[in-house]
């Protein structure tokens, strides 16, 4: 067991440990930060690469609220994600001819995409897990066949092209650049929000909920309000990505929301440790940017997905970097087990 | 004024027919759901496997000529090829990816299971290429296999997969009746038949056999089947087993009636299948037949009244209406205690 290597000195471990991973963390950051300044030879390609990644963090963020600190199983996030994309784009293009500002939109969107979430919740969150899985999956592809088939709304596949560009102090966002600083902006405010989050009497309460619900209930947790309130910010966040995409990309087509997006961030919170902050956004570099940079893997990229979600789960499945309650809780069911069981149950 | 029947009952057996597909298909999500509690999500990739090695098999014989001297034959060895593929494929994916966590946290079996479903459509979609990469391994510029054999398992491997859709012979296509101005083709007439008579094979193998006895047991109470002496594990295998047959089934006619198959054709199915199962109450076998039936009918005539663009929404709608108002569908038991 790995546990016992770091039992003799914990204190000594617990502080380099700490001391370092800031010390890590500031590098990263300031790399990030001070990235796309320096000139060199792919500067734009990386500025893309990293801001993606950062747009999928964000996601990754949004959606981890609900199902790393909910424990609700949603794999129809792209819904919202798509949600904030059309309202940024019907409100800031030529398809009806209205062109909000982008900071007005941006709370609009979220708001939007926060509606449809607690609107789908309010029938779907009293299934079960497995249940509610299945029903988000469903309301993503829903959300996709509408944007593809409502075209007098959406244009239909044909997508929404020429949106304005954000407006900042007069500047106009445009380049790749000015979106990669914007995406930095949005996602510490939303690692700030989601991190305090996990840290209040709400996050307490998504807890107990993941935890076991009946006795949440017991103990007083309004579990319904709650998960709707896990639902709705984990939607709100979504819609916001989806507008920052939908500026960024200029265009929108209903092929950008398929369900690979929903599956892509499921993966990078699975992989990266479920109700854990650090965790998604590694997640996200591992599975967002790596393939990016390793061209000639990414063919195979969604096979070795496949395979890593099968192998996590049997091997790892509280994830790379886990939050300490989730590993505990995924880990509290093996004590309960006899150490004896484990072979038997192999050799039949 | 005469109303025109004809399109009606057009529509009543389009109906029939998909609604057999989704009732093949529901089976096996119905049968898994009853003995582990656990949505089986590779399903939909289960049935695609027993298209593809339905079609693998088709293309071999008709190459070696023997369509033309034994048509009933081969279409038999098809069928039973699909079947072995697709059964083939859900048990492996029994053992390696949900037996290790059969006594996992609540979300673990279910991730495992759509990490398997992603690997297998990629599996199938990256086949050639795979191959490519394997015989391609050269060790100090030497390969190790000849470009011969790298050609040759290339194309056996495209034959097999690839990224394109495939297309199916036609074998279904027999003609058919004129029933006053309806025209029913022999094919739906087969697949309605093949269907109803697996369903009956099905349901007498779960309520008159020993098997289907200790499939009940495992069902109700897996510790206590396991202490009556029942291999729960065994049976699980089984349960797989047999579902899995069925959708490989499903997959076979599927491609021979619809002339095309991709590797994403099982999700669409598998959503609509899952929904019939839970429509007809999940974990009972006549409920799935029935929820199947009701899905295809409802999806066929709504076309006579929405666009054909909404088909997939009203099946979407339905499966959530279903889980709101009656969780345990039409012929569901009452579930009491346990939460949906």
């Amino acid at each position: 067991m790995s546990d016992s290597a770091s039992s003799p000195r914990p204190a000594f471990r617990q502080r380099l440990g700490g001391n370092l991973r800031w010390a890590l963390i500031a590098v990263a950051c300031a790399a990030v930060l001070v990235m796309p300044a320096i000139d060199f030879a792919q500067r734009a390609y990386w500025v893309r690469v990293i801001g993606y990644a950062g747009l999928y963090i964000i996601l990754g963020l949004g959606l981890n609220v609900v199902v790393g600190f909910a424990g609700l199983l949603d794999l129809g996030y792209v819904a919202f994600y798509a949600i904030g994309a059309y309202t940024y784009a019907l409100l800031a293009g030529s398809q009806f001819n209205i062109h909000l500002s982008f900071w007005l939109i941006l709370p609009i969107a979220g708001l939007v995409a926060s509606l449809a979430g607690v609107l789908l919740g309010m029938p779907v969150l009293r299934m079960r897990g497995d249940y509610l899985a299945i029903v988000t999956l469903g309301f993503g592809e829903i959300i996709r066949l509408l944007a593809t088939n409502l075209t007098g709304l959406t244009n239909g596949s044909q997508g929404l092209y020429d949106l304005d560009k954000p407006l900042l102090f007069g500047l106009e966002l445009k380049t790749g650049t000015h979106y990669y600083y914007m995406i930095f902006g949005l996602l510490l405010i939303v690692l700030f929000l989601t991190y305090r989050l996990d840290r209040s009497r709400i996050g307490r309460a998504w807890i107990a909920i993941r935890e076991d619900e009946d006795v949440a209930q017991m103990m007083g947790v309004n579990t319904t309000f709650y998960k709707l309130l896990a639902f709705g910010i984990g939607a709100l966040i979504g819609g916001l990505g989806g507008s920052v995409f939908a500026a960024w990309q200029g265009s929108i087509f209903p092929d950008n929301f398929n369900l690979f997006v929903s599956i892509n961030v499921v993966c990078l919170i699975i992989i990266g440790g479920m109700g854990s902050l650090p965790g998604v956004i590694i997640g996200s570099f591992a599975l967002i940017a790596l393939p990016d940079i390793l061209r000639g893997f990414r063919d195979y990229r969604l096979l070795l997905y496949g395979l890593l979600l099968v192998i996590m789960m049997i091997v790892r499945p509280e994830g790379f970097i886990p939050s300490r309650r989730v590993q505990l809780e995924l880990r509290a069911q093996a004590p309960a087990e006899p150490q004896t069981d484990a072979p038997p149950a192999e050799q039949a | 004024m005469e109303i025109n029947w004809a399109p009606f009952f057009d529509q009543i057996i389009n109906g029939v027919t998909v609604g057999s597909f989704y009732a093949l298909i529901a089976l096996g999500y119905t049968m898994v759901y009853g003995v582990l509690k656990m949505i089986n999500f590779a399903h939909s990739e289960i049935f695609m496997m027993g298209s593809y090695t339905g079609l693998f098999t088709l293309t071999i014989l008709t190459n070696l000529g023997l369509y033309e001297r034994a048509p009933l034959l081969v279409v038999i060895v098809t069928f039973l090829a699909g079947m072995t593929g697709a059964a083939l494929t859900g048990v492996t994916v029994e053992r390696l990816a949900y037996r290790p966590l059969r006594r996992a946290a609540r979300l673990a079996p279910l991730i495992s299971a759509i990490g398997a479903s992603i690997f297998l459509q990629e599996l199938v979609r990256l086949l050639p290429n795979l191959g490519e990469a394997v015989t391609g391994i050269s060790i100090g510029g030497a390969d190790i296999f000849p470009q011969a054999v790298q050609d040759k398992v290339v194309s056996a491997l495209s034959s097999f997969g690839g990224n394109y859709p495939k297309a199916y012979p036609g074998i279904l296509n027999l003609g058919g009746i004129d029933i006053g101005e309806v025209y029913i083709s022999y094919g739906r007439m087969i697949v309605v038949v093949t269907s109803i008579a697996m369903m009956a094979f099905l349901y007498f193998l779960v309520m008159r056999t020993r098997l289907g006895k200790a499939m009940r047991a495992v069902s109700e109470d897996k510790d206590t089947a396991a202490l009556m002496g029942v291999n729960v594990d065994q049976v699980i295998s089984r349960t797989f087993l047999i579902g899995s047959a069925l959708a490989g089934i499903a997959g076979v006619m599927v491609g021979m009636y619809y002339l095309q198959i991709k590797v994403t054709m099982g999700f669409i199915p598998g959503i609509k299948a899952f929904t019939a199962a839970v429509l007809g109450g999940i974990g009972n076998i006549p409920g799935a037949m029935l929820g199947g039936y009701t899905l295809g009918l409802a999806e066929s005539l709504g076309v006579l009244v929405l666009p054909a663009v909404y088909k997939d929404i009203v099946a979407f709608s339905l499966l959530v209406l279903t889980l709101v108002f009656k969780p345990t569908g039409i012929l569901g038991e009452a579930v009491s205690g346990k939460r949906m």
